[in-house]
């Protein structure tokens, strides 16, 4: 279990601003979940939810009362996607997700393992996934101008890290010379596509 | 060549101020070097064994003169007075303080060049071919596509911590020059019979530990399409590729763990969802690359035989003058021109690929007055002017002896490519460049080296093979055993169409043996070659054993318990 005490926000199109975090990141420890209290937003990992979500998912109607039905009515739930989950192997269950997880999150085990940059895009690119995903795990001041590029628009950034020039990297670069999720390259007029939904 | 619009100007100057940045939050600490070392490695910045090295990108191997002079003007600031040319369109100064990296950087984005991408696990710095857009065999200019995915590469946000480096070389020729087959991905550009611009892709070659050639996965591929396939491609490597190992990370392991087939359909399924994305290039934006690639301002001329040219020279200077028309001058696809190489190998006083201040400027200044003001630089680290009148490569070359470049071994036993081992290199397991030089010293005899015809000599002192051993005719290869340097030998690499990795011929030598050892190896050639037989071919037609027998004849095989056996 950890939680950031804050998150570094960054919607698309907007500002980027260090705001509290309601997010506690589960790592499926089950004997904790039941502990915590059913307002308590929680990224539960998405392996766990393959598992038990699911099941529980479309158990909901039946048994309502479960503890997993009122956290999704509660929209207190969502999944955190390990390095190493292969998203487009799940991609029915993920469709599916996007009327359930509030939030979802991608992992970096350590920071210079860059597999979520792709699971980011995918998510975007894909799934048209428009809510907030959030960078998890071993995530530096130096990641960030690559996570907002690739389809983050959150960052709960390892706690050593100085906030004050992590808001500072987005002013770096006014350019670009490749498409990302964020913008257009400026070769074709650059940035700007669309506003935050 | 290329010349950077307001937007690439504007990029390379705010990588300057981000370097310079996470510069100073190293120096003041907050910043610990374990998090700091890709960041510095992606912009060139190695730990080396006496000061940190900075490799300059050379995009696809082209150089105007005026960035020569602020490359010799770097190293005469910054270094000890002189640079080294690589084996990837590189330049490397040795010397460097990381607290003035930053201002380095500054002095490069002055003349359009910059560091990006030199290093880490990222999109490495694209080369090509070092004739590109003069070279009488080619089907295609490569340079437009070269630059247009430079600018696609560069700060790639999703491929910037790949499991592992990847490097691109892109060719548009009939032979090859970029040993393309070596490369994570390999662009062979040609245009097919409705006369479109299109690309087969070749995957997986690489070389290091385990050298593979790389797989033809897609044949015939639009060139406007090329940043979507490539995003596919390497997004299949950015999640599958293997992180749990660093000598089994790099996409040739995955290519063939998978095999070709196997990853080919991978890219495919993913590109099928992203191929109509405007990701891909737009016929605008070719043009305003392609623009800069126009030929330049050819005089309307004749060409002029080799006869005539050497009669040209005074009595006694036509042997020498021959020599070197005949090894360092290529043909030209424009009647009455040449392209001219400078060899950066002079026997046995410098390291391979090494270039003075003083050098840099002289031939930046002979670029200006004979090559339209820009050079090349070529895997094999010598340096070209790519379009020399034929009537002028008598002074040129008269010119170019004052600055010891025209030794005419182009393409002969010492043009010797070699990394710079273990005397800078902290990766290395031995040293190279003494082995080269000692090579050189053994065959300094012109006519001897002449005789023996085109042989490419390899020297790698680690197996991460920055020397291209595995390509070499000959291959050195530097081991550690017990703190001890040897070194292993290698026979039957090639690059080019017929590219093959070599084969070791057994135990490894120690270093003092290393020049007794080739001439054991270039007798057997001697020995057994027929006519005009290249040493590649007789080495194909009589096999290894001739020259494994007279590489262990009567020596003392200390080197087999160095134990880096076949």
């Amino acid at each position: 279990m950890s939680q950031n005490k804050s998150v570094l926000f960054y919607p698309k199109g907007g500002k980027p601003s260090i705001i509290a975090n309601e997010w506690l990141v589960w790592n499926g420890d089950e004997s904790e979940l039941s502990k915590l209290d059913q307002k308590q937003k929680v990224l539960v990992p998405f392996s766990w939810w393959l598992a038990n979500g699911q099941a529980h998912g479309q158990a909901d109607t039946k048994n309502p009362d479960s503890e997993l039905a009122k956290r999704i009515a509660a929209k207190s739930i969502g999944v955190w996607f390990a390095a190493d989950d292969d998203i487009l192997k799940h991609a029915e269950v993920i469709k599916a997700g996007k009327s359930i997880w509030s939030l979802v999150a991608a992992d970096f085990p350590i920071f210079r393992d860059g597999r979520s940059f792709s699971t980011a895009a995918l998510l975007r690119e894909r799934f048209a996934w428009t809510g907030e995903i959030r960078a998890i795990g071993d995530v530096l001041i130096d990641q960030l101008i690559l996570g907002a590029r690739s389809g983050f628009d959150s960052f709960a950034l390892r706690a050593d890290q100085n906030t004050d020039v992590a808001l500072k990297q987005f002013d770096l670069f006014t350019v670009t010379t490749q498409n990302s999720w964020r913008d257009r390259r400026s070769q074709l007029g650059g940035l700007q596509v669309g506003s935050y939904e | 060549m290329y010349k950077y619009d307001q937007i690439d100007q504007t990029l390379v100057n705010e990588r300057v101020i981000q370097f310079q940045d996470q510069v100073e939050r190293r120096i003041q600490g907050s910043l610990p070097e374990e998090e700091f070392r890709p960041l510095r490695l992606q912009n060139g910045l190695y730990h080396q064994r006496h000061a940190y090295m900075l490799r300059v990108a050379i995009p696809y191997g082209l150089l105007s003169s005026e960035q020569l002079r602020t490359l010799a003007q770097i190293a005469d600031k910054y270094d000890r007075g002189y640079g080294h040319f690589t084996t990837r369109q590189n330049i490397q100064f040795n010397w460097i303080k990381l607290e003035e990296s930053p201002a380095i950087l500054a002095d490069l984005a002055k003349v359009q060049m910059h560091a990006i991408q030199t290093s880490g696990n990222c999109i490495r710095n694209i080369t090509s071919d070092a004739f590109a857009g003069v070279a009488a065999d080619e089907y295609v200019d490569p340079r437009p596509i070269c630059e247009l995915l430079r600018q696609w590469s560069t700060l790639h946000p999703e491929f910037a911590f790949l499991p592992r480096k990847f490097k691109f070389a892109i060719t548009g020729a009939k032979e090859d020059r970029t040993i393309l087959l070596c490369h994570d991905v390999g662009i062979a550009l040609k245009k097919n019979t409705q006369g479109n611009l299109v690309a087969d892709i070749y995957a997986g070659g690489g070389m290091g530990r385990t050298p593979i050639l790389g797989s033809l996965i897609k044949e015939s591929l639009p060139w406007n399409v090329l940043p979507s396939y490539l995003t596919a491609l390497l997004r299949v490597y950015n999640r599958f590729g293997r992180r749990d190992n660093i000598y089994k990370a790099r996409i040739k392991i995955l290519v063939k763990a998978l095999g070709p087939e196997e990853f080919a359909r991978q890219v495919e399924g993913e590109w099928a969802t992203i191929k109509d994305g405007d990701d891909n290039f737009q016929q605008s934006e070719w043009d305003r690359v392609a623009n800069h690639f126009t030929k330049p301002a050819y005089k309307s001329t004749q060409s002029i035989s080799t006869t005539d040219l050497i009669d040209s020279a005074p009595q006694h200077e036509q042997a020498a003058f021959a020599r070197w028309l005949e090894r360092n001058v290529k043909p030209h696809q424009v009647p009455g021109y040449a392209s001219v190489i400078f060899s950066l190998k002079p026997h046995g006083s410098v390291a391979p690929g090494d270039a003075t201040t003083e050098q840099m400027l002289a031939i930046a200044d002979l670029a200006d007055q004979y090559s339209f003001g820009e050079l090349r630089i070529t895997h094999e680290q010598n340096l070209v002017l790519a379009d020399v009148e034929q009537a002028k490569l008598l002074e040129l070359w008269h010119k170019a002896k004052a600055q010891n470049v025209v030794l005419p071994n182009i393409g002969l036993l010492t043009d010797i490519i070699a990394c710079p081992g273990g005397d800078f290199c902290s990766l290395a397991n031995a040293k190279s460049l003494p082995i080269a030089k000692a090579i050189q010293e053994r065959f300094d005899d012109l006519d001897y080296l002449h005789d023996l015809g085109e042989i490419s000599l390899n020297i790698s002192g680690c197996i991460n093979s920055c020397g291209h051993h595995h390509v070499g005719n000959i291959g050195v290869l530097g081991v550690d055993k017990d703190g001890e340097e040897w070194y292993q030998i290698t026979l039957g690499g090639e690059q080019g169409n017929h590219a093959s990795i070599g084969k070791v011929i057994g135990p490894s030598f120690g270093a003092e043996q290393i020049p007794d050892v080739m001439a054991d190896i270039i007798d057997t050639y001697v020995k057994h070659r027929t006519a005009d037989e290249p040493f590649i071919e007789t080495y194909r037609r009589v096999g290894v054993t001739p020259f494994k027998e007279a590489a262990y004849l009567n020596r003392s095989k200390e080197g087999s318990s160095a134990g880096v056996s076949a």
